[in-house]
């Protein structure tokens, strides 16, 4: 065969009736789920004790507590409440918020959800392209020194919490040297914005990837396989390229997904230590305000999320390993 | 190697291009108008005055809209013109006058009817205002509030609540009870009238920059939730030709850390947003750095009933070393508090006249002697107590500090930390039964004592010590109906004895009274944060 063109018995064409059957289904099983976690947290939400109307010292008059609880229908059961919730989920109106008193669920999420999207799939972008390379590269030049300073900077970067990291880069980057790199101290606008935080968010996920990479390629690399192909004559571009390649990157993948939804759920540290106006703020002081609707909403949307990112997941693994979507159809 | 080679070069590439385009894009451009920059460290609940219960909502209002009251320098806090130019109080019947120039932003005037209606708005029980107990002091205001509308029709009730505008500019309400604060209570935001058709229009998005309709010395130009917040002067308030500042950036920053780092790198140039204790030393140092006394006291309270003899209560209340939690833990200026009354209130030094608690506590010989000597009184001493606090640092490192001041007098506590809203549950009142002490503050809603005072009456929603003392409650009702300020002094001196006092029941602690602090960069002129937490972005100005 000639050198350069993909060897086709690794991808036959995906089958597009199966796909569409496959992602339909599981589109179908994400209503039980999310039944199930409304339900879930709304039980958990109830069982933590707390006024969602009470925010300071100041007792809250029991008559006032009552129109209180009349207007965001807290005196009803809570069968009704959950029923209520459940058709506000389905209909895209997911109430008003207890704290913010002027917005609701949806206008939070429609203005915040973007921003923490954003800054999770920078963040995801760069621990990518710098994660994947980092770890090819140090597994192809094992125990050389780049291969022992990669992975003790991937240690590093897993070990350092990222609220330090943050701190650090805004000392540095942006109050010390932000004369020459323009980088803000704080605030979600313009570019110069963007990186800091990116880079800080996705510093975690980069070592994982690298660490994740390097593991499963040194692992490929001793396969009686990849021993064939080199015993072939193939070039070693073309085996590292071709078949260590496609076989380590599918625990990476796996990763992914999980990791994407975990990137912007927990860029709560991230987003109070820059000042980004983004969802993973209101997502955690809404638990501590026991603020139920705006809990609930990030919550059934996180999930959703989840949903989605596991879909992608599951499909991009038939693409790069044929041998799962043979047992799916 | 090559593949290394590309792979770092192509780092070092890309950090090239964005230091290089940084360096291109120098900023600062320099405009002739007067920008102030501060951070809030909040973003606003709601810009709603009958909806809005905190400071950072209060601090927006105040600049959006015009109080109808506004209050003198400290520590009389007189109550001076506003929207209400003047004002007679006969009894329970006050009646205010409008000024005539005041408009809204659409060019339509501030009418006494605007008020009223806005004031019946936030008693409605549709609305369902936290702060609605603003106005219990007027006649049918609770009745009205307390309507249950999935039951029967309020309308009724409504019209029978002790608010009316006989004329275009003359409100008169009728007060349950003469409240001789009343006039100064009106400088609290719930207070402020709306411009009713703009609710009308937009329902809850009225609040929002484009719907809102505003009568004060600035207008809201954009609102970037959880971002920024943009003010520009109003040209058509009465007192424009007065108002210094053009605009006014308030980015919105909760970290302190973050905060401070803005301020440090001239993003900001006013930082409310609070420091972090280990910052503070240093920030001391800066002449950027204002302390501004406050009416709130930080106090731990006693579940009587877990603590039932007075002299361990005194013992416990005298330990404590005031001094040094101020100095070492709080670090802001704090006032070691000798009684309950905060005494930058009207009258407070007669009324905190014979607070006797030592400043130093167990740590003065004095102190430990005095401690000693009350605890030397208690038949039954309990000595094993809970001490109850909320999680936050600052209220840990403070109950430590009393954790080892009531350790000499032989009592072991038990430190409990609660998550706030757990916390304020637990509390009640009554409390938890196994609430032995507990930490909690106040800060005034108006500016008279009764407020602080009238905490520990028998009924009131935030007592939860399990005090009741009927001479107490006597007391604070003749207070209600004595229009006279001395002598009202001195039935609060009489009350506040009762309470901490050398011969009182010391249900609580009081341990110390409130600042507020800021950083203000000193080309920034005229800010300043009154005892009540307000600032008035009005009277500042910038020095070039």
């Amino acid at each position: 065969m000639p050198d350069g063109i993909p060897s086709p018995i690794f991808c036959p064409p995906l089958h597009p009736a199966y796909m569409a059957a496959f992602v339909v289904r599981r589109v179908f099983w994400t209503i039980p789920v999310i039944l199930l976690v409304i339900l879930l947290t709304f039980g958990m939400m109830r069982a933590i004790k707390g006024n969602p109307f009470r925010n300071t010292e100041r007792n809250i008059p029991a008559s006032i507590q009552k129109n209180l609880e009349r207007k965001f229908h807290l005196d009803k059961p809570w069968y009704v409440q959950y029923a209520l919730y459940v058709k506000g989920v389905f209909t895209y109106d997911l109430g008003p918020s207890m704290l913010q008193r002027n917005q609701t669920v949806n206008d939070i999420i429609n203005e915040h959800f973007p921003v923490s999207v954003q800054l999770g799939v920078f963040a995801m972008i760069f621990a990518v392209v710098i994660g994947v390379p980092l770890g090819i590269l140090a597994a192809l030049r094992q125990n050389s020194l780049f291969d022992y300073l990669a992975m003790a900077f991937s240690n590093i970067g897993f070990a350092i919490p990222s609220f330090l990291t943050s701190t650090l880069f805004l000392y540095f980057f942006a109050l010390k040297l932000g004369k020459y790199t323009g980088f803000p101290t704080f605030g979600w606008s313009g570019w110069r914005s963007w990186i800091l935080p990116s880079i800080a968010l996705g510093l975690g996920p980069m070592t994982y990837f690298a660490r994740l990479v390097r593991g499963t390629m040194l692992e490929t690399l001793q396969q009686d396989y990849i021993r064939t192909a080199k015993a072939k004559g193939l070039r070693w571009r073309r085996v590292v390229g071709v078949h260590v390649l496609r076989n380590s990157l599918i625990p990476a993948v796996t990763a992914a997904g999980p990791l994407l939804g975990y990137i912007i759920t927990g860029s709560f540290i991230i987003e109070t230590i820059f000042a980004i106006p983004g969802i993973g703020k209101y997502y955690v002081t809404s638990v501590s305000s026991r603020d139920y609707s705006v809990t609930m909403g990030i919550t059934v949307l996180l999930s959703i999320l989840i949903i989605i990112a596991n879909l992608v997941v599951d499909i991009l693994y038939g693409v790069l390993d044929p041998r799962t979507r043979d047992q799916r159809a | 190697m090559r593949k290394k080679g590309t792979f770092w070069g192509g780092i070092a590439l890309a950090l090239a291009l964005v230091v290089a385009g940084s360096a291109y894009a120098a900023t600062a451009t320099s405009h002739k108008k007067a920008v102030l920059n501060m951070s809030v460290g909040a973003e606003p609940p709601s810009l709603d005055p009958g909806l809005a219960t905190d400071t950072t909502s209060a601090f927006i209002l105040n600049q959006l809209m015009d109080p109808l009251i506004r209050l003198g320098p400290p520590p009389a806090l007189k109550p001076e013109p506003g929207l209400v130019q003047s004002w007679q109080v006969k009894g329970t019947d006050v009646t205010l006058h409008l000024r005539h120039d005041d408009k809204w932003t659409n060019g339509k005037p501030v009418t006494a009817n605007d008020v009223v209606q806005s004031w019946l708005r936030t008693i409605s029980p549709e609305l369902a205002a936290d702060y609605a107990y603003q106005f219990y002091g007027i006649v049918g205001a609770q009745a009205y509030n307390s309507c249950d509308t999935s039951k029967q029709d309020c309308n009724a009730l409504r019209a029978k609540v002790g608010v009316s505008a006989p004329d275009k500019w003359t409100v008169k309400v009728k007060l349950v009870s003469p409240q001789p604060w009343f006039i100064q209570q009106l400088s609290h935001t719930s207070f402020l009238p709306v411009y009713l058709p703009a609710v009308q229009k937009y329902g809850n998005k009225w609040t929002e920059p484009g719907n809102i309709v505003t009568d004060g010395p600035f207008k809201l130009a954009a609102w970037k939730h959880d971002a920024k917040l943009t003010l520009v002067k109003n040209p058509q308030w009465r007192d424009a030709k007065n108002v210094k500042l053009d605009v006014v950036n308030m980015p919105i920053i909760t970290d302190a850390s973050t905060a401070l780092n803005a301020y440090k790198a001239g993003s900001i140039d006013v930082d409310t947003t609070g420091f972090n204790p280990t910052d503070i030393p240093k920030l001391k140092k800066m002449p950027d750095w204002h302390v501004y006394k406050a009416l709130g006291t930080y106090y731990y309270g006693f579940n009587v009933k877990a603590i039932p003899d007075v002299n361990q209560r005194k013992a416990m209340a005298a330990a404590i070393d005031r001094h040094a939690i101020v100095k070492y833990i709080t670090q802001s200026g704090q006032v070691p508090a000798k009684a309950f009354t905060p005494i930058g209130i009207s009258g407070g030094d007669l009324i905190d006249k014979n607070g006797w608690l030592p400043q130093g506590g167990v740590d003065t010989p004095a102190g430990l002697k005095l401690a000693k000597s009350y605890m030397a009184k208690v038949a039954n001493p309990v000595k094993d107590i809970n001490l109850y606090i909320n999680n936050s640092p600052g209220h840990i490192q403070i109950a430590q500090a009393i954790q080892s001041f009531w350790q000499k007098l032989g009592i072991t506590v038990n430190i409990k930390v609660q998550e706030w809203k757990q916390y304020l549950q637990f509390l009640g009142p009554p409390p938890n039964s196994s609430v032995g002490a507990y930490r909690l503050g106040w800060i005034a809603d108006y500016p008279d004592a009764y407020n602080f005072l009238s905490l520990w009456t028998c009924d009131s929603g935030n007592n939860n010590t399990n005090w009741c003392n009927k001479k107490y409650d006597a007391l604070m009702n003749k207070a209600i109906h004595t229009q006279d300020a001395e002598k009202r002094t001195k039935i609060y001196q009489q009350a506040e004895d009762l309470l901490t006092g050398k011969n009182g029941d010391m249900p609580i602690a009081p341990i110390y009274w409130y600042t507020y602090t800021a950083l203000v960069r000193p080309k920034v002129k005229g800010f300043f944060i009154t005892p009540m937490d307000n600032v008035f972005l009005d009277k500042v100005s910038i020095s070039s």
